[in-house]
């Protein structure tokens, strides 16, 4: 099913509930972690309610677990097909990642290893998925900071054929191709290259930080200049997809983060140099690698004490 | 097992055990599996992992426990927070559960644990029902609630008066709830003297209200929810306090009283009645 280009579109954090409930700007479309909001009876439900009365709405999700050994968790996939439902999700995407095995969740998007072992056993997920939401599942190149041993495919590869598998799409991260690239001394543009791109109706831009050895993946700042030109190559290879921008540290005023988003215009047209994607040579202490969507739910704000 | 036939099992819960317990895995081992890259070794490279596992995870109950966090500071705070987090790992999707099991964990490892209870160290006390406190704010701050629908007004009639679903009641050892708000107000509170404290919690309009009780509300509220009418836990705190069931009606529909502060803070429905619109 095609899927419509939603625009430019933002994360839809806590901290800017109140100046979206009250000015309403004019943003392309928001997207929502599903998990802050599929359990939620309180503010956040409300919110999302609202939200999705005024905009195009996609739900990203960071517990779906596709490549797990452990069993698909069904109680999870009820209320996220029930939450779809409720805000009429334009689609639901996810991670082609493991976040837990064992009854145990690390709450970190963590990498598989790229075999056929781990190819058949995430498509036979993703078709289960598939057919229990009665849609297309959306899955995302996740940040990395190791390589195994065992694997034998590339990345690209592993989707492209997941997706010819399974008949599910794709959400390139192109920050996320830039910091898997770096930390695993690969080439970010012979990735994107390779990279399936009919297959992709999303893509995400983020800020990362640059420690020297390696590059984390912070969503804690301004998309760096290297990552918006593989995004010009990316948009000229998707044919122009859905694009937002995910900012989940030190998260600035709304309309900065929109402001930023809008920087993806500048790079919509015009030709790709490969060398304006250079490596960065600045260093920074390491933070906390950051793809959760941090959830700040302000429960401190919505107190009140009331005298005896 | 060689590293081909290796399943995606076993890697999998070797990677986890990595994360959890960093001591769990040799550098034999991490290299047997990982790669290293031009700059990093294959351990350094799974310490990006298993670094960022507890930080993250230290982050969030951070947030879930605010004012626990300030009392303990935040170096003793993380200390049992990441200890808390290596003997109960995360069990859900959402990350709103992290913090379910700690006020029940610190309880359970509390240094004083095998003392008389005379001999207990208070602050432990105190720490352990902040951490409940704040446990059930974060719960209330996102349960079902009675938003979109009617509260009752105070016309509504004592015999229709039901407690409203996003209500809790709790006693503690000490004024939390005031620490609690110091806290929020951005002050530095002291370490508070002992003294029961007794609240109410409601949510009404997204917004939890914290209600102060005196002991024989708190008993009349404990009636209440379980299922009694006001009328015979009326009857019941009248016989309890030795007064006249008369008096005690007037106190409670005095028109400062209770009833009128209870409804106004959103604590009753109107039973059988939920509108489309809710009152403010
Ligand atoms: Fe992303």
């Amino acid at each position: 099913m095609p899927h419509s280009n939603l625009g430019l579109g933002l994360g839809l954090r806590n901290c800017h509930f109140n100046h979206i409930l009250s000015a309403w700007p004019a943003v392309d479309w928001f997207e929502a972690i599903s998990e802050n909001f599929m359990d939620s009876g309180g503010w956040p439900r409300h919110v999302i309610r609202q939200v999705a009365e005024h905009y195009p709405l996609a739900l990203h999700g960071v517990s779906l677990s596709i490549g797990s050994t452990e069993p698909l968790n069904f109680d999870y996939l009820k209320k996220l097909k029930n939450l779809a439902t409720e805000v009429q999700a334009a689609w639901i995407s996810d991670h082609l990642c493991w976040t837990g095995v064992q009854g145990i969740n690390s709450h970190d998007l963590l990498p598989l290893p790229l075999t056929e072992q781990s190819l058949k056993h995430v498509a036979g997920r993703v078709a289960q998925v598939q057919d229990f939401l009665g849609r297309e599942l959306v899955l995302e190149n996740p940040s990395t900071y190791i390589t195994f041993t065992q694997s034998t495919l590339s990345e690209p590869d592993f989707l492209r054929e997941l997706c010819k598998q399974t008949g599910c799409q794709l959400l390139l991260d192109v920050n996320n191709v830039y910091v898997s690239a770096f930390n695993s001394g690969t080439d970010a543009i012979d990735y994107i290259e390779q990279f399936p791109c009919e297959y992709v109706i999303q893509m995400h831009l983020a800020g990362h930080q640059h420690c020297g050895t390696h590059i984390i993946d912070t969503h804690d700042r301004t998309v760096r200049t290297a990552v918006w030109e593989l995004f010009r190559l990316a948009w000229l290879r998707t044919g122009g997809v859905a694009s937002l921008l995910e900012w989940d540290g030190n998260i600035p005023p709304f309309e900065q983060c929109h402001a930023e988003i809008l920087k993806a215009k500048d790079y919509m047209l015009g030709e790709f140099d490969p060398a304006n994607v250079a490596i960065s040579s600045e260093t920074e202490k390491e933070t906390i690698s950051n793809p959760v969507g941090f959830l700040v739910p302000g429960v401190m704000d919505r107190t009140q004490a009331e005298g005896a | 097992m060689s590293e081909d036939t290796i399943s995606l099992d076993a890697i999998q819960v070797w990677l986890q055990n990595a994360l959890i317990s960093p001591g769990s895995t040799s550098c034999q081992e991490i290299e047997k599996h990982l790669r290293p890259s031009a700059q990093l070794k294959a351990a350094q490279r799974l310490g990006i992992y298993q670094r960022s596992y507890y930080l993250r995870l230290l982050q969030c109950m951070r947030e879930q426990f605010p004012a626990l966090c300030h009392a303990l500071g935040d170096q003793l705070f993380t200390d049992f927070a990441r200890e808390y987090l290596q003997a109960y790992p995360s069990e859900s999707y959402t990350l709103y559960e992290l913090g379910r099991r700690f006020p029940q964990y610190l309880e359970q490892t509390r240094p004083d644990k095998d003392g008389l209870q005379q001999a207990r160290e208070s602050w432990v006390d105190f720490m352990i029902d902040l951490a409940r406190f704040e446990r059930q704010l974060f719960v209330l701050f996102d349960a079902p609630g009675h938003e979109g629908k009617l509260l009752a007004d105070r016309t509504v009639p004592d015999h229709v008066l039901q407690l409203q679903p996003c209500f809790a009641l709790a006693d503690y050892r000490f004024p939390v709830a005031s620490y609690y708000q110091q806290v929020r107000k951005g002050n530095n509170p002291a370490f508070p003297p002992e003294g029961h404290s007794m609240v109410a919690m409601a949510r009404k309009n997204y917004l939890t209200r914290i209600l102060l009780l005196t002991p024989t509300q708190h008993a009349f509220l404990t009636l209440l929810q379980q299922g009694h009418e006001i009328a015979y836990a009326l009857e019941l705190m009248a016989l309890q306090l030795t007064l006249t069931v008369e008096y005690v009606y007037e106190s409670w529909t005095a028109p400062d009283g209770i009833r009128k502060r209870w409804i106004d803070a959103g604590v009753f429905i109107h039973k059988g009645i939920c509108g489309p619109e809710s009152i403010v």
